[in-house]
């Protein structure tokens, strides 16, 4: 008799396809496997199973508890709690987020600055500015800037900055700021004039000719930012890869989808039966992207980069995102929260400005959403490169489309594997 | 596990390939700072801060150290430098200050008078618990610069935060001159926390530059007296014409005898000078580090005692036939023994015979210092030789392999291998060239005797063959003989050729002298002289003891090996008393007719 114990079954996922894959999930190790080896991994052999995994290192396991933590090496302020714009899917409900619009206290932006400086874990911080629409605080914005860098300099430590914005308020002098200061500038913007007006309103027009007015003159000119565009996809309109093309088209060099979980307008959020259908329309825009990048064009499709780019890594996280862990946003009220979607919800908030930083209430929180101790995450294949989904979504709206994101990563790995020999220098 | 091929990172690095253990890792090496190991940490701190690059100079190890040199002095300001600035691929948190900092860099040299060398005169760093005077460290004591390698131990003291760091230029004994400059950045983080993959401002190759790697810069300083990863530091050159002797040492004596210095900047035939006889004077002639890391491949391998820049080719198969068996293999170094034996005699004599320098001022002398010292060394080696027959005797005995005790063999040949095959009998002679003409015919490659060691190293590599000896002690069949009595015959053989090229050498240096002018007046003396008498019984005592300690090889015989060492001490003296009387040594008187010593003869007292 052997004595050995056969792994478990879900150390492995296998995926078939040209060609074969198995992914170990401790590690998010990715492997080609041969025709044989694949049957029998597949006929549940313990033998081919044991082949496959007794050959490997051992993988250092997954933290089961957390330690205390260092300071957060991100922060975004949210210093309008108001849009000019109507976006039926908002999460920020016009960026009011479900209370009264409001502005930041100047003090307020400028001391969550100070507190991100002095708890640096590192040389390198980054302050990121949300909303609402940030550029409706315009003055306030370009002092945050500048202070913060002053603040940086003196004490040796980097400050990086990102702004997401609707683009429709930003002048020259803005677009200065965002070149000058190497800005992360992500744009929402739905995708070409038709699919964007569709939702994101301005009074009672489409903001699309609007956002591109004035966004066209940084996009020609970026400087030293980096402009992503950010779409958002509803139920009512399913297709990914047109609004890559027409962003692309537009001028975006990058673009991001995000399918909307939750929203104030009930039917706006995918449903239950929608998710085969945006997986579908995922992989389409996956499929077209490997093609371009395949015949020499440079990536844009950020979705599938930003997976691939992990996988290639073999990321392996216990939580979803660094929102609580590294990165925290600060309300117009002055409250911590545990990030920017949470901003006002008094269940998602730390704590006061002056326990910014502070690990105990952020090592509780996160404590109990380590994607090990969550169900069903405990036992997914994907756990580790998922990390278990957005804490502010799963909240509200409970796990939904995981069967989409399982289906996701696997489109993922069979796009790396055939694009990593044709282009390792997107993976360099 | 060929049906499953990794295809990510992790994959990829969690494959236990064969050939590539866990050892070869970066993370499991030692990483140090001097030369030999993976990398050379100090090249980590030469960029500790964003943008700027220093070497750290170090002038205490120099006869006259110079203050002005001392320390960490800016080489370079690396604007390319990565920390200075976000790269199109880096995400918001790469996009920072980088450019405030760049252009502080930039200015660096404004109010610095041009062409000014800066140094670095402080750094300071939070101190964090620890007692306030460590956070500011200043680059000098009592105001003069400490030395490079002081510098480099406080900057590897630096946490990965927030650093401040004062350059100055300073005048030529040290001290600092115009506005010192500050500059306040983070002290680099030298590989990506969570990747380990080393920052992108070290360039390929920067971080092992320095290392004592074989054929690369500090290899240099690498020598029998300092490192153990050691270069050969004197040899002997290779042939220029391509004449070689059998064992491949050059034909041309002088070639063959002068020793060079393996490092010797000019490699041309023409440059292939003497070396001195210190490392210092060495110096200047030699490679420098920078021309190590251009001209390695000109320096030569080193084999047999020679350079050797061509392909190596080893020494011919030894042709000789072994002898049939254990005894025959006695039999015969017995007979090798006293052919060395009658040899030291000769060659003792003929030593005596020339002229003692009076100093070593003039070329003469100079001449009569290097014939005696080559004279003096040939015959101490045939000594060594002697022993070493001897040793192969008794451990022959030890092994079991003869059952015939054969004694200490300390016999006196009665005749000497000549040219052509032919033997002469012995004879004590002065050096004249005659004299010296047959110690070359002696001593010649593939003459009688290197034939004769030839057969016994053929003999001793070869399984033990069965004699005729009826007395032979049976042995495995393809039992081999020690390995270690096949490397003293062939050191024998190797000895062999060199002193063909010693005599060959005083032969090229003698001919330039008339006979008169270096050979003394040298006659055998009578034992009837007490002086004479006297180094016969030294001779005799010699014999009697090497008797003792040879005939079973004992370990606990050795103390008449240092009664023999005194007895040569007297001898020595005795017999260079009698020289400069004119006498020589009558070695061979009291010898009995077969050439085996009467040791009782010698025993009177």
């Amino acid at each position: 008799m052997n004595a050995t114990a056969p792994h478990p079954r879900a150390a492995l996922h296998l995926m078939s396809g040209t060609p074969s894959l198995a992914f170990a999930v401790e590690g998010s190790r990715l492997f080609e496997v041969g025709p044989e080896m694949f049957e029998a991994l597949q006929a549940g052999g313990a033998a081919a199973e044991l082949e496959l995994l007794d050959g490997l290192a051992p993988v250092a396991a997954m933290p089961a508890e957390l330690g205390e933590l260092e300071g957060p090496s991100a922060v975004s302020l949210n210093l309008v709690q108001s849009c000019n714009l109507s976006c039926g899917y908002c999460y920020a409900d016009e960026g009011r987020f479900g209370g009264p619009a409001r502005t930041m206290p100047e003090q307020v932006a400028l001391e969550a600055v100070d507190r991100l400086i002095a708890s640096a874990p590192g040389p390198r911080v980054t302050v990121g500015f949300i909303g609402g629409e940030p550029f409706l605080a315009r003055d306030m914005l370009h002092r945050c800037v500048d202070y913060a860098e002053t603040r940086g300099l003196s004490a040796g430590i980097k400050v990086g900055f990102s702004v997401t914005t609707n683009g429709t308020l930003l002048r020259g002098g803005d677009l200065d700021l965002l070149r000058r200061h190497r800005f992360a500038v992500t744009v929402s913007i739905d995708g070409g004039r038709a699919a964007n007006d569709r939702h994101r309103r301005s009074g009672h027009a489409g903001s699309f000719d609007q956002v591109m007015r004035a966004v066209a003159p940084l996009l020609a000119d970026p400087g030293g930012a980096r402009i992503t565009a950010r779409a958002t996809v509803a139920r009512d309109d399913l297709e990914v890869a047109d609004r890559v093309a027409a962003l692309s088209a537009a001028g975006f060099a990058e673009v991001g989808v995000s399918p909307v979980r939750t929203s104030p307008d009930p039917a706006l959020p995918l449903q239950d039966g929608d998710w085969p259908a945006f997986l579908q329309a995922m992989v389409r825009a996956a499929v077209e992207e490997a093609n371009r990048v395949e015949a020499g064009l440079p990536p844009r499709f950020a979705n599938l980069w930003t997976a691939m780019r992990e996988i290639h890594r073999g990321a392996s996280k216990p939580l979803p995102c660094g929102a609580v862990a590294s990165y925290l946003s600060v309300g117009a009220d002055g409250g911590v929260y545990t990030c920017h979607r949470t901003v006002g919800d008094a269940r998602e908030r730390l704590g006061s400005l002056s326990e910014f930083g502070a690990s105990e209430p952020r090592r509780r929180f996160l404590q109990n959403r380590l994607v090990n101790r969550s169900e069903p995450c405990s036992s997914c294949w994907a756990r580790y490169l998922c990390g278990g989904g957005c804490h502010a979504e799963v909240a509200k709206a409970g796990r939904t489309g995981c069967d989409f994101i399982r289906g996701w990563l696997e489109h993922c790995m069979h796009a790396y594997v055939q694009l990593l020999p044709a282009r390792p220098d997107l993976f360099a | 596990m060929d049906k499953v091929f990794p295809r990510n990172l992790t994959a990829r690095a969690s494959m236990l390939v064969v050939g590539n253990p866990a050892v070869s890792r970066l993370e499991s090496g030692v990483g140090n700072c001097y030369p030999g190991l993976e990398f050379d940490h100090r090249n980590l701190d030469r960029r500790f801060f964003p943008g700027l690059v220093f070497n750290y100079v170090s002038q205490d190890d120099a006869l006259a150290a110079r203050d002005g040199l001392r320390g960490a002095k800016l080489v370079a300001v690396d604007m390319a430098d990565p920390e200075l600035a976000a790269r199109a691929g880096d995400g918001p948190a790469q996009v920072t200050r980088g450019a405030s900092l760049a252009s502080a860099l930039a200015d660096l040299r404004s109010g610095v008078e041009a062409g000014a060398t800066l140094y670095l005169e402080s750094v300071e760093q939070d101190s964090e618990g620890m007692p306030h005077s460590l956070g500011m460290r200043a680059a000098r004591e009592g105001g003069k610069p400490l030395d490079g390698l002081v510098v480099w131990r406080m900057i590897r003291g630096l946490r990965p935060a927030p650093v401040t760091v004062t350059l100055a230029a300073r005048d030529a004994a040290g001290a600092p001159a115009g506005n010192p400059v500050t500059l306040r950045g983070w002290r680099r983080l030298f590989t990506d926390p969570d990747t380990g993959v080393v920052s992108a401002a070290f360039k390929p190759g920067e971080l092992t530059q320095s290392l004592c790697s074989p054929w690369q810069h500090d290899f240099r300083d690498c020598s029998c007296t300092y490192w153990a990863s050691n270069h050969p530091d004197i040899v002997t050159g290779e042939p220029l014409d391509g004449a070689v002797l059998p064992g491949g040492r050059p034909a041309d004596p002088v070639v063959a005898n002068t020793p060079v210095d393996w490092l010797r900047s000019d490699r041309a035939a023409s440059g292939l000078a003497s070396a001195t006889s210190s490392r210092g004077a060495d110096r200047p002639f030699q490679m420098d580090h920078y021309e190590l890391n251009q001209r390695w491949q000109e320096l030569a391998p080193v084999l047999e005692g020679h350079e050797i820049s061509g392909m190596y080719e080893s020494r011919a198969a030894e042709s000789a036939n072994p002898l049939p068996s254990p005894h025959a293999l006695a039999d015969e170094l017995v007979r090798l023994a006293s052919l060395e034996h009658v040899l030291i005699l000769e060659y003792l004599y003929a030593y005596y015979s020339i002229r003692q320098p009076a100093g070593l001022a003039t070329p003469l002398d100079q001449d009569l210092a290097f014939a005696r010292h080559e004279l003096f060394l040939v015959a101490v080696s045939e000594m060594r030789h002697l022993r070493w027959v001897n040793q192969i005797l008794w451990q022959l005995e030890h092994a079991g392999l003869i059952a015939r005790r054969c004694g200490a063999a300390l016999g006196v040949a009665d005749f000497v291998p000549d040219t052509g095959g032919a033997m002469r009998p012995r004879s004590l002679r002065r050096l004249n060239r005659a004299t010296l003409a047959a110690f070359i015919a002696v001593e010649e490659p593939s003459g009688s005797i290197d034939g004769a060691y030839s057969a016994v190293v053929a003999t001793l590599k070869g399984p033990i063959g069965r004699g005729v000896h009826s007395d032979e002690p049976p042995v495995g069949l393809g039992a081999s003989y020690p390995t270690q009595l096949q490397q003293m015959a062939e050191m024998i053989v190797a000895d062999g050729m060199e002193h063909y090229s010693r005599f060959k050498e005083v032969e090229v240096v003698l001919k330039r002298l008339g006979e008169s002018a270096y050979l003394a007046d040298l006659a055998p003396g009578n034992s009837d002289d007490p002086a004479v008498a006297a180094a016969l019984a030294a001779y005799s005592g010699i014999l009697s003891c090497l008797e003792r300690a040879y005939s079973t090889g004992d370990v606990e015989e050795a103390r008449f090996i240092l009664e023999a060492r005194n007895s040569m001490m007297d001898l020595s003296r005795t017999a260079g008393e009698l020289a400069s009387r004119g006498i020589g040594v009558p070695f061979f008187v009291g010898l009995t007719e077969s050439g085996i010593l009467g040791i009782s003869v010698f025993s009177r007292t």
